[in-house]
């Protein structure tokens, strides 16, 4: 893999204080954060959040207003030969149709002064070769994607950009980019997916950035801001599966039990199989079982309402 | 740089618009030249003076020139193609310095602008000779004066093959760039010669620099003569190359300063 020795102490991606203003409009204001290597990490908000225009100042197809975005350590463009460092996808479909897609892999490669063994390389590599020699223009959305992230990975870089790269995908297309994405990720990779639809990629990532209105709301590892998973039970006998809970010892630790009135239990550090199987056990009866939304979800649904309702 | 050279070269003959480019010389050089030979000129309604005079002959010469419009609306073509396919941002993603890209551009396309003067001359020059032989004319001008015209027309066909590409990295869309180029070349500097007082300006525009280059008056000549207004009068062959080469400079410059800080959204 590519590396740049004098950088390495740097993170991967660093935006800071970065503004951008088209007009009167404010796309993306004063955002500061970083990306870890060796995870995928979500880059999250609603539509017209800033997501797009943050991740074009990364790769100078625009010029921020103020602050500074470097891959690396560097500013996109005094990267040596950047496509050994970044890949990067924004469009879903950013080929001539004309072109075949082996034609297409192979101005890039003469752009980045690769060997043209390398586009047979990335269509094998990405399950195209059936395909190579078909115009681009008859291509499906998954086919699109897939020649998509062959051009982003031409130079082999260790940074990885994705802009949306769900939308449009069927089930079966995104259960291939998950796989696809964290075996990058497992090679040390630093990868950056955004989306707007949390459910869509809440699967696949490690680390998130959640920003809305062009301004940081939230970052770091999932599993933190997710917060613990909490589990809802209704039961007509309330206080004894509250007792039975307790009484158990699932990490060495007993489960914090909550009663909600009603006969409602919230459940904190045992799952809804945990609780189920105790109750079973027990012979309480149990009525309703729910595992509640985290606290990222419902704030993403809170981001994504209020955007909804202004 | 040669990275960036051959990666154009590629895009350009990956699509049929190289190829097409060629065709279209050879149809416009031998094709047409091969045809207005054969009716011969003294046939033409308006009728004109016959290939076995030297104004007849310069006139059919200089009409090939009005086949300029091809190479310009392929250069406007191939830059704004990038945009409209949304492929420029890969390209700059590559190359963050546009300017080298613009350069690579600027440089296949004046060599495809070469190829297509050279086989639009060669064949025009081919076309011509033939007829010529067949029909028993002896030309108005000895045979390297006519080769010298049509290599003149030959190299501005360059000139304006970089026009299209500056005008393209101007306008953007592809479908405006295109109509604009053309619609410029075909209707719009003819329709200049047409305004009295505005035709003077005739001789400063691409047109009239072509023009010059083979002393090609018959056209502007009609015209005036149809609207009564002054008779245009021309650069000398030298000047006009030098006013077209100022055009090409020109257009490259747009070409490569335009993209340089332009946010690609
Ligand atoms: N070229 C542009 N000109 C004007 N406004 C823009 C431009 N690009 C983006 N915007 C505005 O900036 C904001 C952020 O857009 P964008 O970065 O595309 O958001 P996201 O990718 O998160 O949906 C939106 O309000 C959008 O309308
Ligand atoms: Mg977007």
């Amino acid at each position: 893999m590519a590396s740049v020795t004098a950088t390495d102490d740097r993170p991967a991606i660093e935006v800071s204080h970065l503004t951008k203003r088209y007009g009167t409009v404010t796309a993306v204001r004063d955002l500061t954060f970083t990306v870890e290597p060796g995870v995928v990490t979500g880059f999250l908000g609603p539509n017209g959040a800033g997501k797009t225009t943050t991740m074009r100042m990364l790769t100078g197809l625009v010029t921020p207003t103020s602050g500074t975005a470097t891959i690396a350590g560097r500013p996109y463009g005094q990267l040596r030969n950047p496509s050994r460092t970044v890949g990067a996808v924004f469009d879903a479909s950013a080929f001539h149709p004309g072109h075949t897609a082996r034609d297409h892999l192979r101005v890039y490669a003469a752009m980045g002064g690769y060997p043209d063994s390398r586009a047979d390389d990335l269509l094998s590599l990405l399950g195209l070769t059936e395909a190579a020699d078909r115009r681009t223009g008859t291509f499906s959305t998954g086919m699109r994607q897939r020649l998509n992230l062959a051009t982003a990975l031409l130079g082999d870089p260790r940074v990885l950009l994705l802009d949306e790269p769900s939308n449009g995908l069927d089930p079966e297309g995104m259960l291939w980019l998950r796989g696809f994405l964290r075996r990058l990720a497992g090679e040390g990779r630093t990868v950056l997916v955004s989306s707007h639809v949390l459910s869509e990629i809440q699967q696949l990532v490690d680390d998130v950035v959640v920003i809305r209105r062009g301004e940081l709301v939230a970052a770091g590892p999932w599993s933190r801001l997710a917060g613990p998973p909490a589990v809802l039970v209704l039961s007509p006998d309330a206080d004894r599966l509250a007792a039975v809970l307790r009484g158990s010892r699932p990490d060495g630790d007993p489960p914090r039990v909550d009663a909600t009135g009603d006969g409602r239990l919230r459940v904190h550090g045992l799952d809804a199989a945990g609780v189920a199987d105790l109750a079973a056990a027990h012979q309480v009866p149990v009525h309703e079982l729910v595992t509640e939304t985290t606290s990222l979800e419902q704030l993403f649904l809170h981001l994504t309402t209020e955007r909804t309702a202004s | 740089m040669h990275h960036l050279i051959k990666a154009e070269f590629r895009r350009l003959f990956a699509t049929r618009v190289g190829a097409g480019l060629l065709l279209a010389a050879v149809l416009f050089g031998g094709g047409l030249m091969g045809a207005m030979a054969l009716v011969g000129p003294e046939n033409f309604d308006p009728p004109m003076p016959g290939l076995d005079t030297e104004a007849g002959l310069r006139a059919i010469l200089g009409m090939l020139g009005y086949t300029a419009f091809v190479p310009a609306a392929v250069g406007a073509l191939a830059v704004t193609s990038e945009y409209r396919h949304r492929t420029a941002a890969v390209t700059f993603l590559f190359a963050p310095r546009r300017w080298q890209v613009l350069v690579a551009k600027l440089t296949t396309y004046g060599v495809a602008g070469l190829a297509y003067g050279l086989v639009l001359a060669g064949t025009a020059a081919t076309a011509l000779f033939t007829v010529a032989a067949v029909r028993g004319i002896s030309l108005g001008l000895p045979a390297g004066d006519v080769l010298a015209l049509l290599a003149r027309i030959g190299l501005a066909m360059v000139v304006y093959l970089l026009i299209g590409v500056g005008v393209g990295a101007l306008l953007r869309n592809q479908v405006v760039a295109v109509c604009v180029v053309i619609g410029y070349l075909y209707l719009g500097e003819p329709l200049l010669m047409m305004i009295p007082g505005v035709n003077a300006l005739y001789p400063v525009l691409p047109g009239g620099a072509t023009a010059a280059l083979t002393d090609f008056t018959y056209l502007a000549d009609a015209m005036s003569q149809e609207v009564g207004s002054t008779a245009v009068r021309l650069l000398p062959p030298a000047a006009g190359a030098l006013l077209l080469t100022g055009y090409a400079l020109a257009a490259s410059l747009i070409a490569i300063v335009l993209p340089m800080r332009r946010d690609i959204t």
